[in-house]
């Protein structure tokens, strides 16, 4: 007896530590490319998201973060099944091609495993949410916005990365749409690279050396902004609104070189569809509509310091 | 004993060691996961298992598995391993003619984008909807699989009538195949295909087990092995990459044996992309990034010689599989993503290194037995 009573004693602490253990979510985090800073910023959101919520709920929530190095929407695909058959319970998502990710997503749903979309949507799959901003109202309000500081006047160019992402595509239409409504705009091109912050600012250099007449830039995403120089132009020679607002891109803002920058609120993709996952899978909770927007927050001279001290909570230390 | 002893004079037989460690490995570390219950309906759909709880609710029955050895991980294992395989044995063959082929991606991104414009012409959308739905799929079949033997046909002709290095032909046939399926498809995403060529790449067995391209794998395979090691014209292929004047002198016609070399690693990579477009359902110009670089890791890591004359079939695919088992495992163990590329590169780098010394142990065998 003496010799069982501390086996008992140490089973009966083991499984009473295990009754105490809180319940491990796996939440899968496939972004676009690992190389793009606002898919790092999603990745601190949903982690925070992850702690936030564990101390709320009780649970260990745990981010597997699965992005291809590069855009590779098979690559996306065969993440979503790997995360699946590793047990995630809830996967989020930014598609780099709707169509190729859609069987994917729905096979995970049928699976049992909720999907919410971010950033970039696959709209025919069975997703239960999708959280980013209005494609279309971005590249609009970017129009917008370049129109009121050219006073609606010039020959402008749409730097608008990968040619096969379909967000981006409805952004460039978005310019379009407003562009067509000020007789004094003309758009030369829009103009496609790899989403690189090197391959962006090359292209811009080209663009200007075979167009010199160009006095404007609609930046669709921020990639160039990424590097130091990348607009070789005294500033207020040549207009530029650019969406996204990182603290690289910031400079421009101080340097005089971007009037208006809009913020995509990318720490939000991984925070708010941690919040909606957890959410459908704890509470068994839809949200109100498929749809959430997220606005664009503009970043002017007026608001750039108060505006970059949020980078400080954002970005992975 | 004996068995032993030729299992290890095998050639392949470190790669299927490594794999089988890898194997053990993850089954014992990878840890169970549950995943959910599923039951075949009448009409051949999957449908989820319910059970009873102790409070009498309905809720859907799941099974605990070992996280790496359950059917459902093997065959996505497969599946994963099959596109690249299937171009490295095309690449296999280009190896160890003594070539080198850059340009695999492009003609996948080329062949996947024409395969899918002629699928989406046939699809329940297209134009020709109306046409008998195997026609389309057989045209749409023959348009990405020709389209990518043509491209290896060109890139063969190319290196044979310039006498430029295979590196620098396939380097710019990489630029050109890319823009041409930027252009065709101006960037756009094109899916749409008759649903009986997805269900047909699809096709399922068991419990949602995809098998076809692991299916096609093992025939490219086969088919890969019996060319090398069977054919006269596979003997030839090492010849040319062993010693390409010894070759020439004795008779081989090597710009014959270059063309087809080539023409092969199109064909194969062309094999691969139909198989991606059936499952994946789309195909964009930006397909096939990098899988070069993936292609020619697993040719090396399976034992193809970089200098020419060296490799098998078999190899390759083993080669492909362990970077697959590793990547897979990476996702499986948990481990962070950040560290992915190291340990692949790391990996590509030893078994480099391990087939080299290889090499030296078995010529040092050789010096002492005579």
């Amino acid at each position: 007896m003496k010799k069982i009573l501390p086996l008992l004693v140490l089973a009966l602490a083991g499984a009473a530590l295990a009754a105490a253990a809180p319940r491990t979510i796996t939440l899968g985090l496939v972004a676009k490319s690992q190389g793009n800073p606002v898919f790092q910023a999603a990745r601190v959101g949903a982690i925070d998201a992850a702690k936030e919520l564990s101390a709320k709920y009780g649970l260990d929530i745990r981010i597997d973060w699965r992005t291809p190095n590069e855009e590779d929407a098979q690559k996306q695909a065969e993440a979503i099944e790997q995360l699946v058959l590793a047990g995630a319970e809830g996967i989020s998502v930014s598609c780099s091609d709707a169509n190729k990710l859609t069987d994917a997503i729905n096979r995970a749903v049928d699976n049992g495993v909720p999907v919410a979309t971010f950033d970039s949507d696959a709209p025919a799959s069975k997703r239960f949410v999708t959280y980013g901003v209005d494609d279309f109202e971005c590249g609009k309000q970017t129009m917008t916005e370049l129109a009121r500081v050219m006073n609606g006047k010039g020959v402008i160019a749409v730097l608008a990365g990968n040619p096969n992402a379909p967000n981006l595509q409805k952004r460039v239409q978005g310019v379009r749409a407003v562009a067509a409504q000020f007789p004094g705009i003309t758009i030369r091109d829009v103009y496609y690279h790899k989403e690189t912050p090197q391959d962006a600012a090359a292209r811009i250099e080209q663009v200007m050396q075979a167009n010199p007449d160009i006095t404007g830039w609609a930046f669709i995403g921020g990639w160039p902004l990424f590097t130091e120089n990348a607009l070789k132009w005294q500033p207020g020679t040549v207009q530029c609104v650019s969406v996204d607002a990182l603290p690289a891109q910031l400079a421009y803002i101080r340097s005089g070189h971007v009037p208006v920058l809009l913020g995509q609120q990318c720490y939000e993709w991984g925070h708010r569809t941690v919040e909606l996952l957890i959410a459908k899978i704890v509470d068994h909770k839809d949200p109100p509509a498929i749809k959430e927007i997220s606005a664009l927050v503009p970043v002017t001279k007026d608001n750039v310091d108060a505006y970059a001290k949020n980078w400080e909570k954002w970005l992975p230390n | 004993m004996s068995f032993l002893r030729s299992l290890l004079r095998f050639q392949e037989s470190g790669l299927l060691l490594v794999i089988v460690g890898l194997g053990l490995l993850l089954t014992i570390f990878s840890g169970t996961v549950r995943i959910p219950s599923f039951t075949r309906t009448a009409d051949g759909g999957r449908q989820r298992v319910f059970t009873v709880n102790a409070a009498g609710e309905r809720v859907p029955a799941f099974v605990e598995k070992n996280k790496f050895f359950n059917a459902q991980n093997l065959a996505q294992l497969a599946k994963d391993t099959s596109f690249t395989a299937i171009m490295a044995v095309g690449m296999a063959v280009v190896i160890i003619a003594g070539g080198i082929d850059l340009s695999v991606g492009a003609i996948y991104a080329l062949a996947s984008v024409i395969g899918a414009l002629v699928l989406n012409h046939y699809g329940p959308d297209g134009a020709g909807a109306a046409t008998a739905p195997w026609l389309g799929v057989l045209l749409g079949i023959g348009a990405c699989v020709g389209t990518a033997a043509l491209c290896g046909l060109v890139n063969g002709g190319l290196i044979v009538a310039l006498r430029v290095h295979p590196f620098i032909i396939t380097l710019g046939a990489m630029a050109i195949l890319r823009g041409i399926a930027f252009v065709i498809t101006k960037g756009q995403s094109v899916g749409g295909f008759p649903p009986v060529f997805r269900e047909l790449v699809r096709f399922e067995v068991g419990d949602g087990l995809s098998i076809v391209p692991m299916i096609v794998m093992l025939v490219v395979l086969v088919a890969g092995w019996i060319f090398l090691a069977r054919l006269a014209a596979g003997r030839r292929v090492y010849a040319i990459g062993g010693n390409e004047l010894a070759a020439r002198f004795s008779g081989i016609r090597v710009e014959r044996v270059k063309l087809g070399v080539y023409l092969l690693s199109g064909f194969a990579a062309g094999i691969a992309a139909l198989l991606s477009i059936g499952y994946y359902g789309a195909a964009t110009s930006g397909d096939g990034q990098g899988y070069e670089l993936n292609v020619i890791a697993a040719a090396v890591v399976g034992g193809a010689s970089l200098s020419g004359g060296r490799g098998s079939a078999l190899g390759v695919v083993l080669g492909a599989l362990i970077i697959q088992m590793i990547s897979s495992g990476i996702v499986i163990l948990g481990i962070d993503q950040n560290y992915s590329q190291i340990i692949i590169g790391s990996v590509v780098i030893a078994a480099v290194v391990l087939d080299n010394f290889n090499t030296w142990l078995s010529k040092r065998r050789l010096t002492h037995a005579s």
